[in-house]
Order: structure tokens, then C-alpha cells, then sequence
């Protein structure tokens, strides 16, 4: 996953970040952060800011249990402090799993935690660890690294297995804003279709069922790119099939999405069918007495997506489906490889032509306006204004980008820092409505 | 050494003998033994910062900059947090259109932890100069590519003679101290060094002294945590009693921050935050200054206020002022002062401020239960008396701790307060368990002066009024810690170190 280039203002932590507030996402669990003083700060500070103010809860943000290893631990080693930093966070901290997960320093140094967390394993304490030093990658790595050792050695092995059980993975607490909201919906629309569902980063989730999460006979991956590898760390160590689904925004992609899912599990499809009847009739009970603004206002807007790959795909195909909008433009900010930059364009490839927004992958926030610009010149205007009205869906970092082209700008990615976020979500029904209420706000917010 | 000579900025433990574990009382700390105190660890602690927050947070102040974070990417990604204060500090400097604040990542990966990141962070200084061409850039040497060895002042002098933009640099490993306020000398020393000392203008020559004339120019220092409000007031205080007021170097340009070795005086506003910049202007420029006290609650204002004008012979214009002032001030409060009296008020904030705020707490009528300093050095070391003294010798618990969560809780549940005055990011513990708190800054709202003594008092009295939010919290929120730690002695884990025995006693050495 190396860029071999420098990033401009960073949209994601490092692979210690996105360990550390994947373990903050679960309920009862906490972080031991082997690293630096500053290390755990870092990592959760950006993404408790930057996800529509998450916060802190009890045993995050400060309170995040740290060995803080300064020289005299660099130069002779701090295993011992490892040890005894979890020996007493066993003793303070009320919790029912611990996760040792390491900084840059530690890694560097090479200090056998692996050894030293075995110790207090083979005394039957529920201890786990990954290393996690910063310089592997981004948070979503992070977020890998974290559910291999979830996978490895938290979930127990050999459960029977639940026919109707699905594991929900693939999205990065924070990395999604809409995380918790999206991970709710996601349970209440499954479970209406007849499934049980793990989700496992909600603070409604419990660590009985990420223990027995072995038993799930399917693994949803809503993402084509992150939580790949932990869906097929599932497969291997618990023979658990997997399937990548993008982001279901609204009653297009959310109807296909529960359809595909319970031909999967060959359900009742009567039972399908009055679910995704029911929550149209929602929907479009609400959508239907702005039909005149919508038309007398002419809402109907050129979109500009920038965002991680589930957002930038899934916010387009929203609009182009459900909206009605033209996709002009998507940036995917994600460091991507090659092949998985790959499994992206494939998912764009499957919007028709016309809708097809041009995709670029950029990583900086002033080269993503830059390559917006660059489009833009190619567009044979006199008037100097090719994809007006335009609307941009991106992150607040992207307001100036709106600015330059005079377009609206709603933000839907990492970082939001100029709202706050909590139970809101877009996946589904309720939350295309969500998303449409809020797109039509901006539009009417000078009034 | 001094911040002119000092290549490696030192940690604070190394120059002022800081220390950040101590569990005592208010009479106990002064009488500590300074070098036990500075070994201090604790066997179980919690998150602190590094010192490259602080500095990265002063450093992205200075107007269209571009900070290079050189280093794995997750230490700069907390620059989001920093761009948004530095657009409200601006939003109250009358500017809210300011553009977002340009800070980059080396993105140091595995590879590059294995074969260097020096050709790396040459290449991103010039492709942020092309890119951004910013009036200053900003380099920040993080944990890794200090311990693989990168040579950063060889890079940026290689660099350095490639481009016209200045550039600063600054070592803040945060393996590298425990004391994360060696991040405000980091950050002075990068200011000092890009645009004084190595500046492509060359340093500013000594002024010759001012004339008779000429009205009196001091230099007052701010710091992230006082905004615009609390500038203003010591800009009113000062320019009352005749002194003219230059304002930096945070939001300072260049030019401005060139202009500070041109003072009469440099006064400070919290000794801890300065004594490294004013002690370089006064060792190079040989501007005397002024650093003891915090312009908060009646007395300290005075003192401070009498403190600048003993220098210019201007007391008597002062002590006027002071004393209108503080009739004004005194009056304004009294309607809160029964709502007030006997309350008992647990601070919790850097060691100098929290000492302040205790005090102008105590001329409001309540009473000091208790105080959380994030680190103890020299500078708070006489407040501690001066407040047990102000309360009729009445002692109470004390915490060193760099944050430390843990512990404040454990004292919290254990001493009977009415009300929790808190730095940001403190205040949620207390406030979960149901106790009204009150934020020591934010940087809309008046503290310093005889303002801030009446808005303090005005918004205590609010928050007394009401505080159910909190309440509500603390019957649906669960605690973090097992039962038997609130059983415990808050201060359980902080381990002191004896020093050795060494051969030969302090004083035959002297």
C-alpha cells in the first residue's frame, strides 16, 4: 500500500489509529497503547474531531490506558513496562477484553509483546495484541490489523454454525462518519428480511457475539476495499463465505442489496418484498410533497463526489438513481493499491455510461480541486460554467473546492468537522431520505 | 545554553527540573525533593500528549504557513483538530473567511523506516514551496525518522539554499520528554531560528534604548489557550496606563515577530508557556521582562500590572488605574457573591493557570478542595502556599498528572465538591459524575483582568444555577473503573525514585 510520496492533510490516522478507535467502537473493550506519550492522542484526537464530533467516552480519548514509553524504554527495551502497564490496567479498568496494540517505537525497537501479552494469556486473562506501528499504513490497515487479531485470537473456534447469521464488516469507524447510524439501519432492514446480524462497532453491540461470531454463515463486506482482508481471515480460520456489497444508500441500491442478500439465503421472498414495500412507502410518502420544489426549483444539480471509495460510489449512484442528478466528478481519497484501485473503477464501470461520473484517485485535497480544474478546461463553455448548478458532496476540507466552482456543498466524508454527528446514517431507506432532507436543505438555506 | 545555542531543544525535566507524577497536598509539594520528583512514573497511566501537539498547534498560528509533518502519517493527521481553533482564533480576529491551514505528511512507511526518509522530505519541501508557495514553512521532526537517524538540519540547509521561503524547523520526538510544554520551547525555538536568527535578512540589529518621548512598546506573549478577548484586555490595561502593546509571536507574521526584538519589555502571561523566548530576548536583545504572575483575579492583575509599570516609573498612574478599576470590578460581582460564598471548587488545568484561576475563585468567596496540575515545575511552586494561606491554612489534596483521568476520578468521589473548573478535554469526567463544571478557558470569553474577574463570576453563578445536563449524566453513564479502584489511594501508581547516594554532598560540591 505504499504511495512513495509525501500526503496533504492526511484524511485518515495511522494503522495505529484505525486499530485504536475500531477497539473504542466496541462496547466493554479497551485499548492498551504500547507507543510514545502523544501516540494515543494522536490517533483518536483526529478521528474523535474529525468524524462530526464523536468524542470521548469513559476509556478512550485520555483515559486510554498507554504505556507512554519515552528514551530510557527506547534505548533498553520496554517489555517490562508493557507487562506492567497490563497488569494494572487488568486491576483499574473495568472491561471484558483488552487490546495491546503498538506504536512506530515499539516496532522499531522490536519488543516482543507477542511474549510478553502470552504471559498474561496463559493466566486466562482476556488479552489480545497487534502491532500496529504507524508507519504500516492508514487507519483502514489499522482496522485490519485489529480484526486479525480479533479473528485469531479473540473469536472462539469450532461453535456450530447459525444458517441465518451474517457478520457485517467494512466500515472504519470514523474513516465512515456515518458509522453507528449506517451499522443500526443496516441491523434493522437484515433483520426485518428474516437474518440475525452482528455489527459488532455500535454501542449497541456486545462482545458475546463478536466471540461467537465464528457461528455467522455469511460475512457482508460493504466495501470493495476495506475489511477485505478480515472477511477473508473469517474464511480461513472460521470457514466463513464472504461477499463485497457496496454502501446501500437509498431505495435503488438498498432494494437491489436486500434482494441479492436473500437470494443468498434463499428467504422468504414474500416476506422481502413487503419489507422493501414497506420502507418505499416510507420514503417516498416523505419525497413526494417536495415534487414541487424539486421540479418548480429545478433541483437537479451536476454532483462532484469526494470521499473514501464506499462513499464516492455509493453518494453517486445515489443521486444518479434516486435523485435524478448528473455525476460529473469522483475523487477517491483512499491510499489505494493498484489492484484494489482496480476492484473500484470495476464498480464504477457498472453505472451506464451517461451517469458515469469521470474517477480519479488523489489522496491531496488541493490536487483533487486541481484535477477537478483540469476537467473542467476540457469543457467546451464560452461561459466559463459547464457543470453549473453543481453540487459537491465531500468533506469539510472540500469547501473551498465548492467555493471555486459556486457550487452547494453538503459533506457526507471524513473529516466533518462543522457539524455533529450521532445517530444519523445514509444506508438504507431512511437513510436516503436522510440524505435527500439534508441535500434539500442546503438548497433552500438561504431562504 | 540557551534557546540561541540549543541545536536539540532540551525536555523540560533537563531544564527546569519538571516533574509529572506527584500525589500530595498543597503544604506537601513544596517541600518535595526536586529530583525525586522529576523521576516520578506511574505503573498505570493513561494517554498524554506529545510535544508535538502543543508545538504543532503554536506553529500553524503563523499566518499562511505550511507545516511539513515529517513522519509517519498519523502524526499528521491531528492537524484538524488544530485547523479548526486556528479558524475560530481567526473568525475572532475579524477574519472569517481564513483559509484552512496547510500541513502535510512525509507518510514515512516501511520501507522508508528501513532505508531513510531524508530524500523524501527534501522532495516534499519543494513540492510544498511550488505548490502552496506559503510565506513560511515549517518542519516537524517526529519518533521515527529521529530514531532511523534522518539528518533534518542536513536536509534543510540542502534545501534551504534551493528557495526563497523561510523555512523553520523543530525536533519534537515525543519519546524524547515526558513533559509535552518542551513543545512551546520547541515551537519558540523554530520561530526564533527561521526568522531572526537564520533569517535570509539577517538578524535585527539591537535597538538603542527609547527615547525620552517616546511612549514605552512591551512585548506581551500570548498563547493558544487566550484568545482574542483576553488580548484585548491586557491591550486595555497597558495602553491605560500609557504603554504601547506588541502582541506575539503566536498569528504573528514575520515582520512582526522581528519586531519583538525591538521592545522595551517583554512581559509574560504564563510563566511556564514563556520564560524560554523571553529568557532569548533578553539574553540577545537585552530586554528585561517581566514573568511572574497571570493576569487573573484582582491580585494578580494588580501585581502583574505594577510589575510592568515599575519599569517604565509609571506606578502611580497604575495604582489609579488599578483602583477604579477594581471598585468597578468589585461592584459589578456582588450581586453574585451570595450564590457563590463557601463554594468548593476543584481546578484541574496547566500548573499556572489552574494556581490563578484557584486564587480569583478565592477573592469570589469559595473555597480551594483540590487541584490537578498537568506538569510541576519552579514557577507554581509559592502559589501553593499563597493558597492554603488565602483559605486560613486549610490544605488540600494535589495531583501532578499529565492528565491522568484515573486518578482525578478516584479523587472526585472521595472529596465533597460543588463545583469543577476544568482545562478543555477535563471537564467530561467531572461532569459525568454530576458536578458542575465550568471551563478554565475557551477563546471567546474573557478571564484575564478586571473583565474576566466579572465574567468568571457571572458565568459561575450561571452554571451553579443549573446543571442538570450533568446530572442526568451521571445516572446513565457507567464508570470506566472496577469498584476496587475508587477504594484505593488515588495516588497508588505513582512511583518515586530515590535519588542515589551520591559521593559527595551537595554542599562540599558548591
Amino acid at each position: 500500500m505504499s504511495t512513495g510520496t509525501f500526503i496533504e492533510r492526511p484524511r485518515y490516522q495511522c494503522a495505529l489509529g484505525g486499530a485504536l478507535v475500531t477497539i473504542n467502537s466496541i462496547d466493554r473493550a479497551v485499548a492498551i497503547v504500547h507507543a510514545s506519550p502523544g501516540c494515543a492522542a494522536s490517533a483518536d484526537g483526529a478521528a474523535t474531531v474529525g468524524s462530526g464530533y464523536w468524542g470521548t467516552t469513559v476509556t478512550d480519548g485520555r483515559a486510554t490506558p498507554s504505556t507512554n514509553i519515552v528514551e530510557k524504554e527506547i534505548i533498553f527495551g520496554g517489555e517490562e513496562r508493557l507487562a506492567e502497564q497490563i497488569e494494572s490496567t487488568l486491576k483499574v479498568v473495568d472491561a471484558d477484553l483488552y487490546a495491546v496494540i503498538t506504536g512506530c517505537m515499539t516496532d522499531i525497537i522490536g519488543d516482543d509483546v507477542k511474549s510478553v501479552v502470552g504471559e498474561f494469556r496463559k493466566q486466562g486473562k482476556p488479552v489480545i495484541f497487534a502491532e500496529t506501528g504507524g508507519f504500516k499504513g492508514d487507519s483502514s490497515v489499522g482496522y485490519e490489523f485489529i480484526w486479525d487479531a480479533i479473528i485469531n485470537q479473540y473469536v472462539e473456534k469450532g461453535l456450530p454454525k447459525n444458517p441465518r447469521l451474517v457478520n457485517i464488516l467494512g466500515l472504519v469507524p470514523a474513516q465512515d462518519v456515518f458509522w453507528r447510524g449506517n451499522l443500526a439501519e443496516l441491523k434493522s432492514l437484515l433483520t426485518a428480511i428474516g437474518l440475525e446480524v452482528n455489527t459488532f462497532l455500535t454501542p449497541f453491540d456486545d462482545l458475546a457475539a463478536l466471540k461467537t461470531s465464528s457461528q455467522a454463515a455469511l460475512t457482508i463486506v460493504l466495501s470493495d476495499v476495506h475489511g477485505d482482508k478480515a472477511a477473508r481471515l473469517y474464511e480461513e480460520a472460521h470457514g466463513i463465505p464472504f461477499v463485497n456489497e457496496p454502501l446501500p444508500i437509498g431505495p435503488t441500491a438498498t432494494t437491489e442489496f436486500l434482494r441479492r442478500i436473500a437470494e443468498r439465503f434463499n428467504l422468504d421472498r414474500q416476506q422481502v418484498e413487503n419489507v422493501i414495500d414497506e420502507e418505499s412507502r416510507w420514503y417516498y410518502s416523505f419525497i413526494n410533497p417536495l415534487t414541487d420544489l424539486f421540479t418548480d426549483q429545478d433541483f437537479q444539480r451536476f454532483a462532484v463526489v469526494v470521499g473514501n471509495a464506499d462513499y464516492a460510489y455509493a453518494a453517486t449512484r445515489f443521486v444518479a438513481n434516486d435523485l435524478g442528478w448528473i455525476p460529473y466528478f469522483a475523487a477517491i481519497t483512499d491510499v489505494l493499491t493498484d489492484e484494489e484501485k482496480k476492484r473500484v473503477q470495476e464498480r464504477f464501470a457498472a453505472i451506464e455510461p451517461d451517469l458515469r461520473p469521470k474517477v480519479v484517485f488523489e489522496t491531496d485535497t488541493s490536487q483533487v480541486q486541481a484535477r477537478l480544474q483540469e476537467e473542467l478546461a476540457k469543457e467546451d463553455d464560452p461561459y466559463g460554467t459547464p457543470i453549473s448548478p453543481a453540487f459537491v458532496l465531500g468533506s469539510t476540507l472540500d469547501r473551498p473546492l465548492a467555493a471555486d466552482i459556486k457550487a452547494a456543498f453538503w459533506g457526507i466524508s471524513y473529516p466533518i468537522t462543522n457539524r455533529i454527528i450521532t445517530d444519523q446514517g445514509y444506508v438504507g431507506f431512511r437513510g436516503g431520505l436522510r440524505l435527500a432532507t439534508e441535500i434539500v436543505s442546503v438548497l433552500v438555506s438561504n431562504r | 545554553m540557551g534557546l540561541k545555542e540549543d541545536k536539540v531543544v532540551p525536555g523540560r525535566e533537563e531544564r527546569v527540573a519538571a516533574c509529572m507524577a506527584y500525589g500530595g497536598s498543597a503544604c506537601g509539594i513544596g517541600r518535595e525533593n526536586k529530583v525525586c520528583l522529576k523521576n516520578s512514573e506511574r505503573g498505570f497511566s493513561q494517554a498524554g500528549l506529545c510535544q508535538l501537539l502543543p508545538t504543532l498547534g503554536m506553529l500553524l498560528t503563523l499566518p499562511e504557513t505550511a507545516v511539513v509533518v515529517h513522519g509517519a502519517i498519523g502524526c499528521g493527521s491531528t492537524g484538524f483538530g488544530t485547523n479548526v481553533s486556528m479558524k475560530l482564533h481567526h473568525l475572532l480576529r475579524g477574519n472569517p473567511n481564513a483559509k484552512d491551514g496547510i500541513w502535510v505528511s512525509t507518510n514515512l512507511e516501511e520501507a522508508d523506516v528501513v532505508h531513510g526518509g531524508e530524500g523524501r522530505l527534501e522532495e516534499t519541501i519543494l513540492e510544498v514551496d511550488r505548490r502552496f508557495a506559503p510565506k513560511s514553512i515549517i518542519v516537524i521532526q517526529t519518533c521515527a525518522p529521529s530514531i532511523i537517524g534522518d539528518d533534518l538540519e542536513g536536509v534543510i540547509e540542502k534545501v534551504r539554499a534551493q528557495i526563497d521561503t523561510p523555512l523553520l524547523y523543530s525536533h519534537c520526538e515525543g519519546f524524547k520528554t515526558k513533559i509535552w510544554a518542551t513543545g512551546y520551547d520547541v515551537a519558540f525555538h523554530a520561530m526564533v531560528h527561521g526568522f531572526i536568527e537564520k533569517d535570509r535578512e539577517g538578524r535585527p540589529p539591537r535597538k538603542e534604548g527609547r527615547k525620552p518621548e517616546e511612549r514605552p512598546v512591551v512585548n506581551v506573549i500570548n498563547l493558544a489557550s487566550v484568545g482574542r478577548p483576553d488580548e484585548q484586555e491586557m491591550e486595555r490595561l497597558l495602553n491605560a496606563i500609557g504603554i504601547d502593546v506588541i502582541i506575539g509571536p503566536n498569528f504573528g507574521s514575520r515582520e512582526k515577530i522581528r519586531s519583538m526584538t525591538q521592545a522595551d519589555l517583554t512581559v509574560s502571561v504564563c510563566p511556564t508557556h514563556d520564560d524560554y523566548f523571553v529568557d532569548y530576548l533578553h539574553t540577545e536583545y537585552g530586554i528585561p521582562f517581566v514573568l511572574k504572575d497571570m493576569p487573573i483575579g484582582l491580585e494578580n492583575t494588580r501585581n502583574w500590572l505594577l510589575d510592568i509599570a515599575r519599569h517604565f516609573g509609571l506606578e502611580k498612574e497604575a495604582q489609579a488605574f488599578i483602583e477604579r478599576e477594581e471598585a468597578q470590578a468589585k461592584k459589578s460581582v456582588e450581586k453574585f457573591l451570595p450564590l457563590l460564598k463557601g463554594k468548593r471548587v476543584f481546578l484541574s488545568a496547566g500548573e499556572f493557570r489552574a494556581l490563578v484561576t484557584a486564587g480569583l475563585f478565592q477573592e469570589l468567596g469559595l473555597e480551594v478542595v483540590g487541584l490537578r496540575s498537568y506538569h510541576h515545575d519552579d514557577f507554581g511552586t509559592e502559589y501553593y502556599g499563597k493558597i492554603v494561606g488565602a483559605q486560613g491554612g486549610k490544605d488540600f489534596p494535589v495531583d501532578i498528572a499529565n492528565f491522568q483521568p484515573f486518578e482525578l476520578v478516584n479523587l472526585l468521589k472521595k472529596i465533597d465538591v460543588d463545583l469543577f473548573a476544568g482545562h478543555i478535554w477535563d471537564n467530561a469526567w467531572a461532569a459525568r459524575l454530576g458536578l458542575p463544571t465550568i471551563t478554565i478557558f475557551r477563546i471567546f470569553d474573557y478571564y484575564v483582568g478586571y473583565r474576566g474577574f466579572y465574567e468568571v463570576a457571572k458565568k459561575t453563578a450561571r452554571i451553579l444555577r443549573n446543571h442538570s445536563f450533568n446530572t442526568n449524566l451521571s445516572r446513565h453513564v457507567p464508570g470506566a473503573y472496577r469498584q476496587e479502584w475508587y477504594e484505593e489511594n488515588a495516588f497508588k501508581y505513582i512511583k518515586s525514585f530515590q535519588p542515589e547516594e551520591t559521593s559527595e554532598p551537595e554542599s562540599a560540591a558548591a
